[in-house]
């Protein structure tokens, strides 16, 4: 035997199923945000470290781009001022003017073989001022840093000329100032504030004044790391300064470690370090997961919330659709019993119906929990009459104009057709109540159906008394008062069944 | 009938709206990465006490603005030549080159020549001159060389027509007729005071020296001067040699090991130029001695003795303001303007004695050092 799915299985079904579904998706959320908080925690230092790199690295190159070009534009510079054919101081002073518009060469200057500095608007005696020209002979270019009384560092770009010759004197360099302020703001913008950056001389001093951390500073270098770090990994950076080799360093000042990444810039003898505080990185990545742990806890509420409502949706659906089902299946069980109760003919209950309802009198009855009943029984005169002369249709039409001037008159009772020709109307309540005036009403329309030669009822009744003990007591007096009834009809014309 | 179906669609609809948000909170569920973080730029000053840091700024001044004086022209051509080639008139060159700066931002354009010889020479001095009153400069700028050989030669431009003034270290001698000075004018007293200050340092008794600096050099001869008469105030401090380092730093340090050797029980030296404190200094590391050394000006390596204790005080004159100063005043001659209201016949620009707490600040200041 196939077995039947109940509403409780599928209740039951439901929840667990939605229940298991909310648990795996809770489950692997969480798995997977701490999965991925755990690996990135393992790539932070590694990350750092790369990150470090690349930004020192592409700093460099910036400052070192930078020196490139100043020298290849003072090539240029030379190249015009030999092309002039100046003869004097003035037209020098002037050529000088021309070029720093033309190349951008700001602060771009000749010196001539007596270490005398000639600028677009001043001529001096330069031999302190600027260390390249304490060389008897430059062999090559020249990249140095000054130390300006009242300045910031700056880098001192020097070229040998040794084919400049002006108005007969030979001149053996020119040399652009480039200041360390405007390098740091042309490498501030690189990583949006993410990491800290300085400009470092051999020996550690910090040439940029830029903050390298809150615990470096502006210091020098090896004079703050030596506390936190071994003597080997301080002498081993100092070696690395001193051969612009590159490197890395990690330590931590405070509860916050910090990675620093050293790296050579090319052309100098600078050294580009840049630090990162490992908090920063940490913190960005407690901020993304963070982020993505509310997300991760919103989307479980939500989905949670929508599930809920998903199921309740479809509980609801299931229940409407059961109560659809149980009414229809009522309504049929309905039908089915007005059918049984019901007569064909007429539409009003049948027999079998009146069987019923007198069982249910008599219990009522027996139990003295009913007062007032009455019970009418009534015959229709004539009817073989009209199926012997007029046929059974007629006669069933008879029936039925029977059937429905009763069922007008006595629409506060039950009406039964319990016979060919018989009714029988119960009358409890309102209906019994008005039982005389709608009897005598009706009656009339009767006798007056006789002169019509209409429909005519004969019509007997009876109402319980106390001595009754079943409801078949009182129908036997309205029986039999019927009887009399119908003699009284016939007297005024009725037909009779001996009419046929 | 239609109540049911209406419920019917409502339901239908609120499971497929569940499904559809449901994909939304999902697809939505992207990682922000913006960051907010602002570079990091400072500058840090040297941990000091606030007096010292008050000192130590008042001491040099750079944040100079032109006065309102309006120049007749708006082109100048000057001449300056100095003493010797140094780091001392390379600070008073930055002041020059500040107010040449703001001229130029007025539309004003000022070309200069600045000159000396690698070694003070007051012959060197007479020749450049000589050559610069054939060139037509508005005005000849004069760092004294030697007061007593310079000063008639000026007389001589002055009554020739020449707009001449002298500046930074050293003027001319009394009664010259240069037009103008700019610069220090009492070194007298700076000597004065440095020996003050090193005879409290040895509780006035001791033996000391004297390195003066270039001979016949008016701001050395008178901070020798200034330092023997204080000395003369104190029966037990005695002056046991007096040299003339003519501002080189390798002759201070070979005078000074000279002194020492040849007074072992030497308490203290009196530098009085910017070059004898480090030549010192590099001499007493080198001997090891606690000799109490106080000296002249900004020098870089002298800062840094001072800071390590190595000199005991240095007084740091305001060389931008005097460059600064210089180039104003010499616009104003250029105009025929005289001594008075628009400018002193002598513009007196300050000296500051510091200390070892002060040195970080003033290395900062100075050279950006940390």
């Amino acid at each position: 035997m196939k077995k039947q799915i109940t509403r409780k299985t599928f209740i039951l079904t439901a929840v667990i199923g939605g229940v298991l579904l909310m648990a795996m998706v809770i489950f692997n959320t969480v798995v997977s945000t701490r999965q991925t908080t755990v690996a990135t925690n393992n790539a932070v230092s590694e990350v750092s470290s790369f990150y470090l790199e690349a930004m020192a690295d592409r700093r460099s190159k910036t400052i070192t781009n930078l020196i490139n070009s100043n020298f290849d534009h003072m090539e240029k510079a030379v190249a015009y001022i030999n092309s002039e054919g100046i003869e004097t101081e003035e037209e020098l002073r002037a050529t000088l003017g021309n070029i720093k518009s033309m190349l951008s060469l700001d602060r771009f200057a000749l010196v001539d073989d007596d270490k005398i500095v000639h600028t677009q608007f001043t001529t001096y005696t330069g031999g302190s001022r600027h260390d390249f020209l304490s060389a008897e002979n430059m062999d090559g270019r020249s990249v140095s840093t000054v130390s300006i009384y009242g300045s910031s560092k700056q880098l001192c770009l020097a070229a040998p000329t040794p084919d400049l010759k002006i108005a007969g004197k030979t001149y053996k360099a020119g040399f652009v100032q480039i200041d360390v302020r405007e390098i740091v703001d042309l490498l501030a913008f690189e990583d949006e504030g993410r990491t800290y950056f300085g400009i470092y001389s051999k020996n550690g001093e910090n040439l940029s004044g830029t903050e390298v951390g809150p615990y470096i500073s502006v210091h020098n270098l090896f004079d703050i790391v030596k506390d936190v770090i071994s003597e080997k990994k301080l002498s081993e950076i100092r070696d690395n300064f001193a051969n612009a080799v590159g490197g890395s360093l990690t330590f931590s000042p405070d509860e916050v470690e910090e990675t620093l990444c050293y790296v050579p810039i090319e052309g100098t003898d600078w050294m580009m370090v840049v630090l990162i505080r490992e908090n920063v990185i940490q913190d960005r990545i407690r901020s993304i997961s963070e982020r993505s742990l509310a997300t991760s806890k919103n989307q479980i509420a939500f989905t949670m919330i929508f599930s809920i409502i998903f199921f309740s949706a479809l509980l609801l659906m299931l229940k409407t659709l059961s109560n659809k089902d149980l009414a229809a299946e009522k309504e049929n069980t309905k039908n089915f019993r007005d059918m049984a109760n019901t007569d064909s003919m007429t539409g009003v209950r049948n027999k079998h119906a009146y069987s019923d309802a007198e069982a249910y009198l008599d219990s009522m009855i027996a139990e003295k929990s009913i007062e007032k009943l009455g019970i009418l029984v009534c015959d229709i005169n004539g009817l073989k009459h009209v199926n012997d002369t007029q046929g059974h249709a007629a006669g069933d039409q008879l029936i039925r104009d029977a059937s429905d001037l009763i069922c007008e008159y006595f629409n506060h009772g039950a009406v039964y057709r319990i016979g060919g020709d018989e009714f029988v109307v119960i009358l409890q309540d309102r209906g019994f109540d008005t039982m005389h005036e709608v009897l005598a009403d009706i009656n009339r329309v009767i006798e007056d159906n006789v002169k019509k030669k209409k429909v005519v009822i004969s019509i007997g009744y009876s109402e319980l008394t106390s001595d009754d003990q079943l409801v078949h007591d009182v129908f036997e007096r309205a029986d039999k008062m019927m009887y009399e009834r119908k003699q009284q009809l016939k007297q005024m014309g009725a037909p009779t069944r001996s009419d046929s | 009938m239609w109540n049911l179906g209406k419920r019917n669609r409502i339901l239908s609809f609120t499971l497929l709206a569940t499904v559809l948000l449901s994909s939304c909170s999902v697809s939505s569920s992207k990682i922000d990465s913006d960051i907010d973080l602002e570079p990091k730029k400072s500058i840090e000053s040297v941990e000091t006490s606030p007096s010292s840091a008050d000192l130590v700024k008042s001491a040099v001044d750079f944040d100079h603005e032109l006065d309102g004086y309006e120049p007749k022209k708006d082109h100048y051509d000057f001449y300056f030549t100095y003493k010797t080639v140094h780091h001392w008139w390379d600070a008073v060159a930055l002041g020059m080159e500040d107010a040449q700066r703001q001229y130029r931002e007025k539309g004003i354009t000022i070309t200069y020549e600045y000159m000396a010889p690698d070694g003070a020479s007051a012959e060197d001095q007479k020749k450049r001159l000589s050559e610069a009153e054939k060139r037509g400069f508005d005005v000849i700028g004069v760092d004294v060389a030697d007061a007593d050989i310079i000063s008639p030669i000026l007389d001589d431009m002055v009554d020739s027509g020449y707009k001449v003034m002298t500046f930074s270290s050293s003027d001319a001698n009394e009664g010259c007729k240069r037009i103008a000075y700019v610069g220090n004018t009492h070194n007298y007293q700076d000597g004065a005071d440095l020996t003050e200050a090193l005879c409290e340092k040895l509780e006035y008794k001791g033996k000391v020296a004297i390195l003066v600096g270039s001979v016949g050099a008016p701001c050395h001869e008178e901070r020798a001067l200034g330092a023997k008469d204080t000395i003369a105030k104190y029966p037990d401090m005695e002056i046991v040699a007096t040299e003339y380092d003519m501002d080189s730093v390798n002759l201070a340090y070979d005078l000074t090991k000279k002194i020492i050797s040849d007074h072992p029980d030497l308490d203290g030296i009196i530098c009085c130029n910017m070059s004898n404190p480090v030549g010192a200094a590099r001499a007493i590391t080198e001997a090891e001695s606690d000799i109490v050394i106080v000296g002249m000006d900004h020098d870089r390596e002298a800062l840094h003795y001072l800071k390590d204790g190595i000199i005991y005080c240095l007084g740091v004159q305001d060389c931008y303001s005097i460059g600064f100063d210089t180039i104003q005043i010499a616009v104003k001659i250029a105009d025929g303007n005289k001594p008075g209201e628009l400018f002193e016949e002598k513009t007196n620009e300050i000296t500051t004695i510091i200390y070892q707490e002060d040195a970080a600040m003033m290395l900062e200041l100075l050279y950006g050092d940390n």
